[in-house]
């Protein structure tokens, strides 16, 4: 009886210093953070909160976002901060990329550290579960490159409380389809998404019902499931049906898989995806495959405009920036008008203030709709991959009805 | 036709890549009775390893390979050190082990995401991307080496298993352990050499995983299917697991082409529950009463 009690405990412990050592990580992260900027007095700090994924698959994006935000608030910070002389000070926490862990962040952001208002996080995934915890604690959240549309309105009412800087879902999946049928005159497409996953299937649902209603025909329409990693028997049903073009509404490294097992299987049409798949790790797994990929963005990498931020960042981190970095740019910029505008630090009125915020980002004119809390009428940059360039083809917009 | 073969080929070199997993879970529950969840973290390591002894060693790629399954041979004896023995020696219920199993399992995974990073790594590429085409069927380079390896170690595991001193200990200690020891079998050492077999098969699905799928700390998760493929052939039996796996290769690569593959997963496990529901020892494994 003594042993396997031992034992018990042994396993119980054992299993109990995992789970501290799992989650301790980005609190400790945070905890340097903090200390660094905690030196002024409380009353003149404002908190602000930062969510996303630390761990995982978009961990890429999400450090790069709350390295971006740390970069703009040392800056404003330097510059002499906000509201006369306030400093800014970020909190961020890993989401794990889990829904369950978003609220749990989401509760210890507006409970225990009290921040005026929430940056991120950047997947739909995430951002639609923790309206209700914003809702009831009245601080405002501005997500980055969630694109669903359920992340600020919901059955037609407008989530108080949740607002964001990019371009939604329907818009995104009726400019590939416009740009796919009206520019490169593809007729033919097939379509080969994540099953499991909102922006996937958000994607896809808007991508066909635009590309049929501009006179296309979606030859194959396969899916797989998170954390799959190999796509032939699909690829190889698609190959059948002959498409001139394969939209790929998924994220980076399914993307690269697949562009690598299509290649592989002697598929040759050009691909298309949206902005899951911009980043510096899509070169590294799959550079020949993916060439000449069009993908619907957020941002001109070339644009003149942006060049100021993507120098800053590398210096600082010795990194390229990431494509959340300029939405995340873009979010402390309106979240920073919004203050200013309202005059004080309070969530309320930030909420307010950020209703009829209409300011100019890196990545387009930011007007935010009374009533959707989406930044209107933003146009998506198209690009083409080509060498390990983004190429810009040109600004296009679409008509959603 | 030629859709049919393409979808044939493709289910058996994913299968034969569950396979090698697969006979890890298998030697090691053949012994121990409980499924060892650590193997994920185990072949995650290999691929890892592999990636670092072909960039930052530079090492020849037969060497590296070769080297990382040496490297994760040590570490899952080191597992079965650290996280198994002191359990078997105060003769805990086998449903400790899975725990212990389970937490290796997530220990492994966290500590690379907070010692190398949760990014993807790139093998450099070692074999030609181009496949080789017969017909209207075409093969990638990677698939049929994979294939041909994974046979290989198969061939030379079950070699070891029928004809060897070691091997004919390993079953004597399968078929009734403490019969075994009685006998004068030193079960320790079986079970360490069952530990550094699984460690190996693991190295090497490790590296041609990274090398095929590229490498990130989750990558054990696919371990999943492998782990079902081997319940589905029998857990214990090594030919069950082979054939389970590619079995299970096969019937998602085939649901997918011909009926739908966003039902593939829900099509294929029903196909495995139903026929667990009619030998629930898997197709192959031992119909014994005791282990369950």
């Amino acid at each position: 009886m003594y042993k396997r009690s031992l034992a018990l405990l042994l396993v119980c412990l054992m299993i109990l210093t995992l789970a501290f050592s799992g989650c301790s990580k980005p609190a400790t992260e945070t905890g340097s953070e903090a200390g660094g900027e905690t030196a002024a007095p409380a009353d003149e700090v404002i908190k602000v909160g930062w969510m996303g994924s630390l761990t995982g698959d978009q961990a890429v994006w999400g450090q790069c976002e709350f390295d971006t935000v740390k970069m703009l608030f040392e800056e404003i910070n330097a510059k002499g901060g906000v509201l006369g002389g306030k400093k800014l000070e970020a909190i961020g926490y890993d989401t794990k990329g889990d829904p369950q862990e978003a609220v749990n962040v989401a509760k210890r952001l507006t409970g225990q550290d009290k921040v005026v208002a929430i940056i991120g996080p950047n997947a739909s995934g995430n951002a639609i579960p923790i309206a209700p915890v914003l809702e009831e604690a009245k601080v405002p959240d501005i997500a980055t490159v969630a694109t669903n549309p359920k992340v600020t309105v919901l059955d037609g009412k407008v989530k108080p409380f949740n607002f964001r800087v990019c371009f939604i879902d329907p818009y995104q999946g009726a400019v590939a389809a416009g740009y796919a049928y009206d520019v490169l005159k593809f007729t033919k497409a097939a379509i080969l998404y994540d099953v499991a996953d909102d922006y996937s299937q958000g994607l896809t649902e808007f991508f066909e019902e635009f590309f049929k209603a501009k006179g296309g025909t979606v030859v194959a329409k396969e899916a797989f499931k998170f954390g799959d990693v190999d796509f032939r028997p699909q690829l190889s049903k698609i190959k059948d049906a002959g498409p001139e073009v394969l939209f790929l509404p998924v994220f980076f490294k399914e993307a690269a898989l697949i562009a690598n097992q299509a290649r592989e299987l002697g598929i040759t049409v050009p691909l298309m995806g949206g902005d899951g798949l911009p980043s510096e790790q899509l070169f590294t797994m799959a550079k020949d495959a993916v060439q000449g990929t069009y993908i619907v963005n957020h941002v001109d990498y070339d644009d003149p405009e942006v060049q100021d931020l993507k120098t800053r960042y590398r210096n600082k981190y010795g990194k390229e920036l990431e494509l959340n970095g300029y939405l995340a740019h873009d979010a402390v910029v309106l979240l920073i008008d919004a203050i200013e505008r309202a005059g004080s630090a309070d969530p309320v009125k930030i909420t307010e203030a950020l209703e009829t915020a209409d300011v100019q980002g890196v990545t387009g004119r930011i007007k935010i709709g009374k009533d959707t809390h989406n930044p209107e009428g933003k146009e998506a940059a198209i690009v083409k991959i080509e060498g390990d360039k983004y190429v810009f083809q040109q600004k296009y917009s679409a008509q959603l009805d | 036709m030629s859709q049919f073969l393409q979808q044939l080929i493709n289910g058996l070199s994913i299968g034969s890549v569950y396979a090698l997993m697969a006979v890890g879970y298998s030697l090691v529950y053949s012994i121990m009775n409980f499924s060892n969840f650590a193997h994920g973290g185990v072949i995650m390591l290999g691929a890892y390893f592999g990636y670092y002894y072909l960039t930052a060693a530079g090492l020849p790629f037969p060497v590296a390979f070769i080297v990382a399954a040496l490297t994760t041979c040590l570490l899952a004896v080191i597992i079965e050190r650290g996280a198994y023995k002191p359990l078997r020696e105060r003769k805990a219920p086998f449903l400790y082990f899975i725990i212990s199993a389970m937490g290796t399992s997530i220990f492994l995974e966290n500590m690379v995401i907070a010692t190398i990073g949760p990014t993807f790594r790139t093998y450099p590429e070692i074999l030609s991307r181009t496949p080789i085409q017969i017909g209207s069927v075409s093969v990638g380079r990677l698939d049929l080496t994979m294939f041909i390896i994974s046979a290989i170690c198969l061939a030379l595991l079950v070699f070891f298993i029928d004809h060897t001193k070691m091997g004919k200990a390993i079953q004597a200690t399968a078929y009734n352990i403490k019969a075994s020891a009685l006998m004068g079998i030193n079960t320790d050492l079986v079970i360490i050499v069952v530990f550094a077999l699984g460690g190996f098969f693991a190295g090497i699905a490790g590296v041609l995983f990274g090398m095929k799928y590229t490498v990130y700390p989750q990558i054990g998760i696919i371990t999943n299917k492998s782990f079902i493929a081997a319940v589905f052939g029998g857990l214990g039996s090594l030919p069950g697991a082979v054939i389970g796996s590619i079995l299970l290769g096969i019937i998602e690569t085939i649901t997918s082409g011909y009926f739908s593959s966003q039902y593939r997963d829900l099509i294929a496990f029903v196909l495995l529950i139903a026929v667990l529901v009619f030998r629930p020892s898997g197709l192959m494994g031992k119909v014994t009463e005791d282990k369950a």
